[in-house]
């Protein structure tokens, strides 16, 4: 279980990279436009990273 | 929810475990998305992804601000008992008020889009088409939750569980899909670049927004029952804060810049984008996540069976929520005295609080009565729309939501504040980030600068309301002006102070929330804190 939840919070993590990358790249056509995008991005990131965080912990108990 | 029956003060078990917490968070505050996306599209067209980021911002600000004050004062009184305690009696009552407005539109509100969502696959229960019959089934599920309340049944924590979990998996299965086959980034920026709408429009569609994010009350509920609440809380609310984030975000990103699967036209047989079939049409912004989900390409097909019904129970849990959260605030607003003691009789066989059940369905069918009016009456559609800029039923609902939501908001980040200032011996095992430290009656505080960031934003919000929601300005103040008038009476007859608070022992109070949670080692550092406070007054050193 403790493997798929790693996997999910990856696949969150990657989803939110490709995200930012493709807000990124309209950037120059888009201006403003992108900003909810990129918080979109930045949101899955941080939830990805929370998850693999509180996964690190429970692997670290005893 | 099991309540251990046996002794004087019957209290609620703590059994609820950090999935349960989530899931109890996620059907409530997870349902609002099916509610908000159809009326921000409707409102805000091709800046709805824009107003979803405000709220958004905003709510991440509040749901931060819930659970640091959840997890040090784990009550289910909520909102309301962080602000009696931050700010004293009078705005404790005004705050629990506005949450019980909000608690009554939500079981209207929900269940009449529980309707919506099944009409997706009933015709026959279409608003405009058949508006007394989507009245009848509406006010009939409102008196079915008020009945199976009193008798005691409500839905399991597993229950919710299954719901929750299948709901996340949809969601993620159709935004997943939908960015991958159908959404295009240049359709985006072309529909906000064009299809931005007047400052009016994108104030009404932010002030909107915020019902997606309503329901936090659900983290504080989920603490009382909660083992070792301090620790668990903070885990699951930022997990439930970011993933109600990402979908609304997701959700308003994806249908502005979506090419739908199956073509759509307008009367006039020219193509529309997906976003345009929502203004002025309040029956598809009652289902539009179900809408959404058919124009996904092939996945569509199989959504648009069992997202009406997913969408519907989802709802109804929601709903039902309103019933039962109304209940135990009004059951704990009156044992702090801002509310009759009626409100806490509980009844004979079924151990419910059956007259607070009753009295706010009761209110809930009012408001019902109100929303479904110019349906069914031409004379009041015509009143309305001379009046009232011809609000229908779901934006009448959706104001006066919007409305004691950010009241109720506001008063919560004045109270983190408030108790930040009074009370900085609590033990705090989570703190909202950007604080800094001050001196304040002698004790090292910290101010928290996010809270008022949010403060700021959640009252902008109120005063977007205010300006937007022709219903909302006039109705959501009058039940406050009511509930006050009525507070006054209460606590003149009970002899009470009426606008200074109740004298309270706070620290006692604390240690015994802190007990009763299983909190120990909070509670000997808190005791630990009062003595080394007291010590450093005394001149000595702790």
């Amino acid at each position: 279980m403790l493997l798929v939840r790693t996997l999910i919070a990856a696949a969150m993590i990657a989803l939110g990279c490709i995200i930012l990358s493709q807000m990124l790249r309209a950037a120059p056509a888009g201006g403003f436009a992108i900003l909810p995008g990129v918080v979109l991005g930045v949101a899955m990131v941080a939830l990805g990273a929370h998850r693999l965080m509180l996964i690190l912990r429970v692997r670290r108990m005893p | 929810m099991p309540a251990q029956t046996s002794g004087a003060n019957p209290e609620l078990r703590r059994t609820v475990t950090p999935w349960g917490s989530f899931s109890w968070g996620y059907s409530d505050v997870g349902a609002d998305i099916f509610v908000g996306l159809g009326l921000v599209l409707g409102a805000a067209a091709g800046a709805s992804n824009v107003a979803f980021l405000f709220a958004g911002v905003v709510y991440v600000c509040i749901g931060l601000a819930y659970t640091e004050l959840a997890a040090t004062y784990p009550v289910a009184g909520g909102g309301q008992y962080f602000v009696m305690r931050g700010l004293g009696d009078v705005f404790g009552f005004l705050a629990g008020w506005a949450v019980l407005l909000d608690f009554t539109i939500d079981v209207t509100l929900f269940a009449w889009t529980s309707v919506d969502y099944t009409s997706q696959l009933v015709p026959a229960l279409t608003n405009s088409s058949h508006p007394w019959l989507h009245f009848l089934v509406v006010l009939g599920l409102v008196l079915g939750l008020c009945a199976l309340n009193v008798v005691g049944v409500r839905e399991s924590t597993t229950f919710n569980g299954i719901v929750s979990a299948l709901d996340v998996l949809s969601e993620s299965a159709i935004l997943c899909l939908g960015f991958l086959f159908a959404f295009h980034p240049q359709l985006l920026i072309h529909t906000m670049q064009f299809s931005w709408p007047s400052p009016y429009q994108l104030m009404l569609g932010t002030s909107l927004a915020i019902i997606s994010f309503v329901g936090l009350e659900s983290i504080s509920q989920a603490a009382q029952e909660t083992q070792r609440p301090a620790s668990i809380i903070p885990r699951t609310s930022v997990a439930l804060i970011l993933t109600i984030l990402i979908f609304a975000l997701a959700y308003s990103n994806l249908a502005l810049g979506m090419q739908p699967w199956h073509p759509i036209v307008n009367a006039a047989g020219h193509t529309m984008q997906f976003w345009q079939i929502f203004p002025n049409n309040p029956d598809n912004q009652g289902k539009a996540v179900a809408l959404l989900a058919e124009q996904v390409p092939y996945y569509g097909a199989f959504a648009a069976l069992y997202v009406p019904i997913l969408g519907a129970v989802l709802l109804l849990i929601s709903s039902n929520s309103g019933v039962f959260g109304s209940s135990r605030i009004a059951y704990a607003m009156s044992t702090s005295n801002l509310l009759p003691s009626i409100f806490q009789r509980v009844h004979a066989k079924f151990r419910t609080p059956m007259i607070s059940i009753v009295f706010f369905s009761t209110i809930a069918i009012v408001e019902l009565i109100f929303a479904a009016a110019p349906a069914l009456f031409p004379a009041v559609a015509h009143l309305y729309s001379q009046f009232f800029r011809g609000e229908n039923g779901l934006e009448f609902l959706a104001d006066l939501y919007a409305f004691g939501a950010a009241t109720s908001y506001s008063f919560v980040f004045l109270a983190l504040i408030g108790l930040r200032l009074t009370d900085p011996l609590s033990p705090r095992k989570f703190k909202i980030p950007l604080n800094f430290p001050l001196q304040f009656r002698g004790e090292r505080v910290e101010f928290p600068v996010i809270a008022v960031i949010g403060f700021l934003g959640i009252f902008s919000i109120l005063m977007f309301t205010i300006r937007t929601h022709a219903l909302g300005r006039i109705f959501g103040p009058s039940w406050l002006v009511v509930g006050f008038i009525l507070y006054l009476i209460y606590r003149r007859h009970r002899r009470l102070p009426l606008l200074g608070s109740q004298p309270r022992n706070w620290r006692k109070a604390q240690k015994e929330i802190l007990q009763r949670a299983g909190e120990l080692e909070l509670m000997d550092e808190y005791v630990a804190n009062i003595k080394a406070s007291e010590a450093r007054r005394a001149g000595t050193s702790p």
